[in-house]
């Protein structure tokens, strides 16, 4: 059986931590959960990881912060931004700078697993 | 023996005769006493003819200086005259040539037909001063007594004539001597006067040597004639003006033409002083130069005073074209006289254009009028002003100026001239409107900053509750999604999804939270009571919402009731509510475009001591089954709003004791109002009572 692919979220809400593995699992992929992009940054995830769900505020480093950082060391990863706080101004200025997509907490299934296969699509 | 005893008597006679004869002779030397030798020859003649009966008297008298000789003959009455003079002198001459005469007794001339006998003697030893021929008819003659009469008037006029000759000698030494006194004078006085001439004279030759130079040329320079011939070789010129000076010089002097020349001669202490060397030649009554006239005039402190002034005008000159500052004069009647060269550099215009009015081309035509207005002003009020304008500078571009004109009066006080100076004011004049716009900038962005801190805590408040809520509703939909994959496998995994549905419960219960924590956050607000004057607070959110409310095409209509009493309450809660009621009411109109977006907010007193704010809008109104739920949290009827503004604004109303409502408009669109007690305090105290009983 094929390995699965690995998708990182950070987000510091801990009901996201919790939840969105579990569905990510269900939906056939291995996921892992951080509370913050120091603590991502800091494991070994980052080589391994196919995509990222990434939080867009949290305190200390943000999601933008960690998208330039991880520019910065050439660890390309695909990216799916996710915020509770976007309005519609939000998702354009971030697929500008690179995101593979932009979810507004809540969000569907539907719209999470076509926003991971863009994501897994470019990363191909 | 037998002597003579007595001579015979006409020889006694003769003898007699003789001897008076000598007596005469020897008288003649005083008759001769200054005579001239012509009037000593003549008295000889005369005496000689008449005492020995001659027929001529010949003398030659020759000039002592080797000059010509003069020969003078007289007769004897008898003879005839004159005529035969020349024959006598030529007869006399031959025979005197052919052989000289000498103390020979006696000789035979031939006188034309006569044949007479001659006797001549010196006149002086050698016969220096000439020689006396005495010629007679007679046979005889010479007799012996005759000779010695002759020899003894011979040596007679010899004498005299010696004496005549060294006083005529005398006489001419005399004059001689009289005449190089008087030259002597004469060159002692032109000394005199060129001495007493108040400069330094040299006299030069014809070819330019130095012949003469007065007593002031030699105290000056210290130096001798000698050494003042050769100043082109010498340090008496100045070296750096000495090959200037030999160039003109040398030119003059070959050209005959006169000279001036301003240059520098050494002093007898070293110290080369300046001179207006000047020379002009001295002609003969022929035009020919006979000699040069220099005259050297110390023009030390004059030049030195002339130097110090034109560097002073020079120092002057650059002070004013350095100066940053345009300067500049202007007569009495206002016209300009002076620009200095910055001022013209700085318009670009030439000393021709700008002058008299010219200069007014470069003012900008918005100032012009109000410059030449404060420039009559200044001259009518004669003292000193200013103005300021703007100038267009070369390139175009135009400058604030500061003007300022200063007169000049003469000593009755009258008014000869105006000076200026400009003074470059743009950087002063730009930093004063950026500092006023900065500074109003600054004012509104405080005010603004203010009304947005009270207004956007809505905003901020609502996007804060947009994501206390999102958070959990995210969850909740996740954990849901998560329950029914669980619940589909193959086999479902129960204990999966019981877990998930738990969290969907929490999240749910989070949610709710959210809720309850906001009604506490305005339950627990900061309530902040002052007095406060409604009609102000509207004022200030209209103009704050200006923009935005233009922007969204909507007419604002104000009526603040102009006796609306003040009242107490937190201002910036009630300043939320009325913008929140504006936006709303601004919102609602977005999508009207067949009727003006008219707006209408107005304050006004109630009956029973209270205030009422009305905001009136034409927009979409609202559903009577919506009315009730209006008021409700995140019950909205817009897109893009959370629901939160009106369950708000009731809250803040309602602690103010207040009551906030909606009703239909006859026409289109809804008013909201909310009214409030007045004096807050008063109510509260009530309620307080009230509680505590």
């Amino acid at each position: 059986m094929a390995k699965r692919s690995l998708v990182s979220i950070v987000d510091d809400d801990e009901s996201v931590r919790e939840s969105l593995p579990d569905l990510l699992r269900q939906c056939g992929f291995a996921a892992q959960a951080f509370s913050s992009a120091e603590a991502f940054l800091a494991s070994e995830a980052v080589s391994e990881t196919r995509c990222l769900i990434l939080d867009i505020a949290m305190p200390g480093m943000s999601g933008p912060d960690l998208q330039q950082e991880l520019i910065r060391r050439r660890q390309e990863i695909p990216i799916v931004f996710i915020t509770a706080q976007g309005d519609d101004t939000v998702r354009p200025r971030l697929l500008a700078h690179g995101a593979a997509e932009c979810l507004l907490k809540p969000f569907s299934e539907t719209a999470l697993l076509d926003a991971l296969n863009i994501a897994l699509r470019r990363r191909s | 023996m037998e002597a003579p005893l007595e001579p015979p008597a006409d020889e006694v006679t003769q003898l007699r005769g003789c001897l008076n004869d000598l007596v005469s002779i020897m008288a003649l030397s005083a008759l001769w006493t200054g005579g001239e030798p012509p009037q000593i020859v003549s008295t000889l003649q005369d005496t000689l003819l008449g005492m020995l009966r001659l027929a001529f008297v010949f003398v030659r008298l020759n000039d002592p200086e080797g000059g010509g000789s003069i020969e003078m003959v007289r007769f004897a009455e008898s003879s005839e005259g004159t005529a035969r003079a020349r024959e006598i002198g030529e007869a006399i001459d031959s025979s005197l040539r052919d052989a000289p005469l000498t103390r020979s007794p006696r000789a035979r001339v031939r006188v034309g037909d006569d044949d007479l006998s001659v006797a001549s003697a010196r006149l002086g030893p050698q016969g220096e001063f000439g020689i006396i021929v005495t010629g007679s008819q007679r046979r005889d003659f010479p007799a012996e007594t005759e000779r010695i009469l002759l020899d003894v008037a011979a040596n007679q006029a010899a004498i005299g004539l010696q004496r005549a000759r060294l006083l005529s000698l005398k006489k001419e030494v005399a004059e001689r001597r009289r005449t190089e006194e008087s030259l002597r004078e004469r060159e002692r006085e032109s000394r005199l006067i060129l001495d007493s001439i108040p400069g330094l004279v040299a006299l030069l030759t014809a070819t330019g040597d130095v012949e003469v130079v007065n007593r002031q040329v030699l105290e000056y320079f210290g130096q001798t004639l000698e050494d003042l011939r050769q100043w082109g070789t010498n340090d008496t010129i100045h070296p750096e003006d000495l090959p200037h000076v030999i160039e003109v010089f040398r030119r003059s002097i070959s050209s005959g033409n006169p000279y001036e020349i301003v240059q520098r001669f050494r002093r007898s202490d070293g110290v080369y002083r300046w001179f207006a060397n000047s020379g002009f030649p001295l002609r003969d009554t022929n035009g020919h130069i006979v000699r040069w006239c220099v005259l050297l005039t110390d023009i030390d402190e004059r030049k030195r005073a002339e130097d110090a002034l034109r560097a002073s005008e020079r120092n002057l000159k650059l002070i004013i074209d350095t100066i940053p500052a345009l300067a500049w004069s202007a007569r009495p009647d206002g016209s300009a006289e002076f620009f200095s060269q910055h001022y013209l550099d700085f318009m670009g215009l030439s000393a021709d254009q700008a002058s008299d009015w010219g200069w007014t081309a470069a003012v900008h035509p918005d100032d012009l009028n109000a410059l030449a207005a404060t420039w009559q002003r200044i001259m009518a009020s004669e003292e000193l002003g200013e103005a300021e304008a703007r100038l267009r500078r070369q390139d175009g571009e135009y400058r604030w100026f500061l003007f300022r004109a200063n007169p000049l009066r003469d000593e009755k006080g009258n008014i000869v001239k105006w000076y200026g100076i400009n003074t470059d004011i743009e950087d002063r004049k730009r930093a004063e409107t950026e500092s006023k716009v900065a500074e109003e900038a600054l004012n509104r962005a405080r005010t603004e900053l203010a009304h947005v801190a009270r207004v956007t805590s809505l905003s901020t408040l609502t996007a804060s509750i947009a994501h206390e809520v999102n958070q959990p509703l995210s969850g909740i939909v996740t954990n849901a999604s998560t329950c029914l994959r669980m619940l589909d496998a193959n086999p479902p995994d129960i204990e999966g999804a019981r877990e998930t549905a738990r969290r969907t419960i929490r999240d749910g219960h989070r949610a709710s939270d959210v809720i309850t924590r906001l009604r506490a956050l305005f339950s627990k607000k900061e309530f902040t009571l002052e007095p406060l004057d409604l009609n102000e607070a509207t004022r200030e959110i209209i103009a704050l919402s200006l923009s935005e409310l233009q922007r969204n095409r909507v007419i604002v209509q104000a009526e603040l009731a102009a006796d609306l009493p003040s009242i107490t309450g937190d201002r910036v809660q009630l300043q939320q509510v009325i913008l929140n009621l504006l936006r709303n009411a601004s919102d609602a109109m977005v999508g009207v475009d067949d009727r003006p977006r008219q707006l209408l907010i107005r304050t006004e007193r109630e009956g029973g001591d209270r205030v009422r704010v009305t905001v009136r809008d034409a927009g979409v109104g609202i559903a009577p089954q919506g009315m009730d739920k209006l008021f409700d949290a995140f019950y909205t009827t817009k897109s893009g709003g959370m629901g939160i503004g009106l369950s708000v604004s009731r809250s803040i109303v309602e602690r103010h004791h207040g009551r906030l409502w909606v009703e239909p408009n006859d026409g289109p669109g809804a008013t909201f109002a909310f009214s409030i007690p007045r004096n807050l305090e008063h109510v509260m105290d009530a309620a307080h009572v009230v509680r505590s009983s």
